[in-house]
């Protein structure tokens, strides 16, 4: 039991830190925020558009609800599943400010998820409530009917976490590319877009060509939002759910132990480099 | 003739939004931000003869940079104006700063990626300078700063006296009238700051470039300023030469005694003897000798001497000269009233 | 003005230089850039193979409006993209001081001294959409037509151009305003689509406060049905001429309020 209280105790100034540095950069970040969302936005005027056009309720098995309900729900789970990690690690390890991490007597990688943790809490309070509240106000209006659901909305919440445990481990491999690479932009941009594509965000996975979107549907990538999406809007059973959670957990388990991998090797080059 | 640099009741303010600690402080920020007025510089008023190599000190935070930043045209001042040159900084920028040179120690104007040739390649078209005069200032800066053995190498290769060197080098490349150095010798060990001492010297002499610098080295101002303005909280607090400091400023002397039997405080006190305090006189022992440092206004001399050889036995006397450090030092403590 | 196409020039070769020196960067970032528009249109393409036409607009027509969004951007992206960095970096790190100790203008000097090599991942999309779309459909073509689009694609820039100038000038005040370009520039993927999908409200909004419809629709209908030539084309050039002008002004006093860094 003392262990963890010294964990919690080791690692919550941390998540202190991360709290503080998100209310000193609210206005950035809600600016940042806006123009992300405007994304959604557009998508939404475009699939009105397409729903206009095609004549009938449904697109490939969704009406306008379900898909309102996923692009704002999928730039939700997007944002709160992002993760920093790799960017930071990458310019660290540019500038060699990583060797400061590890003469630190805590772990690396928890001194980042206690640090973001503490952004995500700040950033979750701002966003989080508004965009459910709309979404469901939205669904009320168009359905004249509460569509809520407080089991799936726990179910996707619990998926939420896994996913967000997937990104930060995924990330952080993605960050040791920095050894091998000068400027991140770029392959952080490929990164992004491609992960973006292949977890659903741009296009929903069920609307892709039957064979690609089983494969999708396996990949961890579609662990990250599509998951936890499809469970809030009820598209799963059950006995579904369980399954997708548990390869979500398979995933989770996989990337830890890639991080854990890389990060020793990493160690290695670090102080070949080092000299 | 007027002065090159001609300053007049230079004031500067700056919003300062306070930021209280935490994250109440943070919250309360967010509604109702603490705004507080700084002045970084108030009432400057100074001028500067062309040709001559001021010196400008003060401690952190004094408003030294500010001040330079005005007179470079990078800040505009709150009230007051300066001249330089003929020129008002603010009002014509592009043509003012043709003729000037700015070196700022803590910050580098080279192409970090790039040879550091290239940078100079670069400024020659900025500034315009002809082909022919490129070459023969090329020549001229590298036999001043010495920059052959790494003009080829990626300014980010360089070590920071080379890239000092290669960034007064290329405030010099358009021959300035003025050149402004904001602490040309931050950082820099013994032998590097003594290379761009010369330099500076050399240039000034060969010429006549009138040099405003900033430094915390007061090594830089004795060896290369024949005049310094001091400043403390935005305030100007002396201005003259360096002869005229050490007048105004209490006479400080340091006498070096190498004794026989090597010091011994019971029986050389001179506190006691003289009632002084401990800011009036000081004694340290150096291996076997006694270095005593006072206020000539307060001993002569001639007593301390006096008393040194009538209470030890002394082979050898070595009389220092005032030490600019001394006086500066006191002054910072605010010691000396002004 | 020859003197800063000059210098221009020597910018760039010494930007190329760079370049060589950080070659696999810049090609993953082009190739980024890419990946994202092709990921874009594969989006396009998925509903385009199930509805015959978007709101009366065709798929190709789609493709050349996209298309030809890109052409400001691109260049935009090309030559100014080192105004990010006014925003997120150069003013708050008080490296600005730098600018204004050189006898050229400031505005110039910043936008010239970097050179975004990685549009040209935004520029091969931009290629290939009008070369796939052009052909397809039938554009009526004048002699004037050509340069009509050339000087529209400048006037366009424009627009791009001076929004970035006025949000970067901000930081002149705040220190840093970035976040603000980001939110203004996200607006820009508004101008993409045809704006007859968009409701009244975003429409006036993409049309007369941030006319980001101007980059693109307007005069990309003008181009495919030769209507409204005034409104189409004209209102393009008025738009970039009045934001240009209003960027500079805000650039200029910005300059005056600049804090620098440091004491």
């Amino acid at each position: 039991m003392s262990r963890v209280k010294r964990f919690f105790r080791t690692y919550t100034p941390f998540t202190r830190a991360g709290m503080q540095e998100m209310v000193a950069y609210r206005a950035n970040f809600l600016c940042f925020l806006i123009g992300e969302i405007m994304a959604s936005f557009i998508m939404y005027f475009v699939w009105k558009a397409v729903f206009d056009s095609s004549g009938s309720e449904t697109f490939m098995g969704f009406t306008m609800e379900d898909m309102v309900v996923y692009l704002f729900i999928t730039f939700l789970a997007g944002y709160l599943t992002y993760s920093d990690g790799a960017f930071t690690v990458g310019e660290e390890i540019i500038d060699g400010s990583i060797a400061m991490r590890m003469i630190r007597p805590c772990s690396f990688e928890m001194c980042f998820l206690f640090q973001e943790l503490g952004n995500r809490i700040i950033s979750v309070s701002m966003i989080f409530v508004p965009i459910v509240a709309g979404v469901e106000i939205y669904r009320y209006v168009q359905a004249g009917e509460v569509r809520f659901q407080p089991i799936y909305f726990l179910l996707f919440l619990l998926s939420l976490v896994f996913a967000y445990m997937i990104s930060f481990y995924f990330n952080v491999c993605y960050g040791f590319m920095a050894f091998f690479f000068k400027n991140l932009w770029g392959t952080t941009l490929i990164k992004e877009t491609v992960v973006n594509f292949l977890s659903g965000a741009i296009v929903p996975l069920a609307f892709l060509p039957a064979g690609l979107a089983n494969v999708l549907n396996f990949l961890p990538f579609a662990s990250l939002s599509y998951t936890p999406v499809m469970i809030y809007m009820g598209m799963y059973s059950y006995s579904e759910i369980a399954w997708r959670m548990g390869l979500q957990i398979f995933w989770l388990l996989v990337m830890y132990g890639l991080s854990k991998l890389i990060w020793r090797s990493a160690v290695r080059h670090l102080s070949v480099q080092g000299g | 003739m007027e002065a090159m640099i001609y300053a007049e009741n230079l004031r500067k303010e700056f919003k300062k939004i306070i930021k209280e600690p935490g994250l109440k402080g943070a919250a309360k920020a967010l509604f109702k931000p603490n705004k507080e007025i700084v002045t970084a510089v108030d009432d400057i008023s100074f001028e500067v003869p062309a040709g001559e190599i001021l010196g400008f000190i003060g401690p952190n935070g004094a408003g030294k940079s500010t001040v330079i930043k005005m007179l470079t045209g990078i800040l505009t001042p709150t009230s007051g104006f300066c001249r330089i040159n003929g020129k008002i900084p603010q009002e014509d920028r592009k043509n003012y700063v043709r003729e000037i040179g700015v070196v700022f120690g803590q910050r580098t104007q080279l192409w970090w990626d790039l040879a550091l040739r290239e940078t100079y390649s670069v400024l020659k078209e900025i500034y315009q300078v002809p082909e022919e005069q490129f070459k023969k200032r090329m020549t001229f800066l590298n036999e001043v700063l010495e920059l052959d053995s790494f003009i080829t190498s990626p300014v980010r290769t360089l070590s920071l006296g080379q890239r000092m060197r290669a960034d007064i080098a290329a405030a010099l490349l358009h021959s300035p009238k003025v050149l402004f150095l904001d602490e040309p010798t931050i950082g820099l060990d013994v032998v590097v700051k003594e290379n761009i001492r010369s330099a500076i010297r050399k240039i000034n002499e060969e010429e006549g470039t009138t040099v405003i610098l900033t430094t915390h080295d007061l090594a830089d101002i004795e060896l290369l300023c024949e005049r310094i303005v001091m400043i403390d909280k935005g305030r100007k607090v002396f201005d003259g030469g360096l002869s005229e400091l050490r007048h105004n400023f209490g006479d400080v002397r340091t006498l070096r005694f190498e004794l026989v039997n090597g010091p011994d405080f019971k029986l050389l006190d001179y506190r006691r003897r003289f009632k002084l305090t401990d800011d009036d006189v000081s004694a340290e022992r150096d291996g076997s000798s006694v270095t005593v440092r006072f206020d000539t206004a307060k001993v002569s001399v001639e007593e301390m001497i006096s008393y040194t050889l009538s209470t030890v036995h002394v082979k050898d006397l070595n009389i220092k000269d005032v030490e600019i450090e001394e006086i500066i030092k006191k002054l910072y403590r605010r010691e000396v009233s002004l | 003005m020859m003197r800063y196409i000059r210098l221009h020039r020597i910018f760039i070769a010494q930007y190329l230089k760079r370049l060589m020196e950080y070659k696999v960067d810049f090609m993953l970032g082009a190739i980024g850039l890419l990946i994202a528009q092709g990921m874009q249109l594969i989006f396009l393409g998925i509903i385009f193979s199930a509805i015959p036409a978007l709101k009366g607009w065709q798929f190709e027509e789609v493709l050349f409006i996209y298309g030809f969004s890109l052409v400001p951007k691109t260049i935009d992206h090309l030559f100014t993209d080192n105004l990010w960095m006014v925003g997120y970096r150069i003013i708050r790190k008080g490296e600005f001081d730098k600018y204004l100790t050189r006898p050229i203008n400031t505005l110039y000097h910043v936008i010239a001294e970097n050179f975004c090599v990685d549009a040209f991942g935004e520029l091969l999309t931009c290629i290939l959409l009008l070369a796939y779309s052009i052909p397809k459909l039938s554009i009526p073509f004048h002699w004037y037509t050509i340069p009509l689009f050339l000087i529209v694609s400048i006037f366009a820039t424009l627009i791009y151009t001076s929004l970035k100038i006025m949000t970067s000038a901000i930081s002149f005040w705040t220190k840093a305003s970035g976040h603000i370009t980001h939110m203004l520039y996200m607006t820009n993927d508004f101008g993409k689509y045809p704006v007859t999908i968009y409701n009244k409200a975003v429409q006036a909004l993409i049309t007369y406060v941030i006319p980001f419809a101007f980059t693109a629709y307007f005069p990309a209908t003008y181009f495919l049905t030769g209507k409204n030539p005034l409104f189409c084309l004209g209102g393009t050039v008025i738009a970039g001429t009045v934001l240009f002008l209003l960027a500079i002004f805000v650039w200029n006093r910005g300059l005056r309020a600049y804090e620098s860094a440091g004491s």
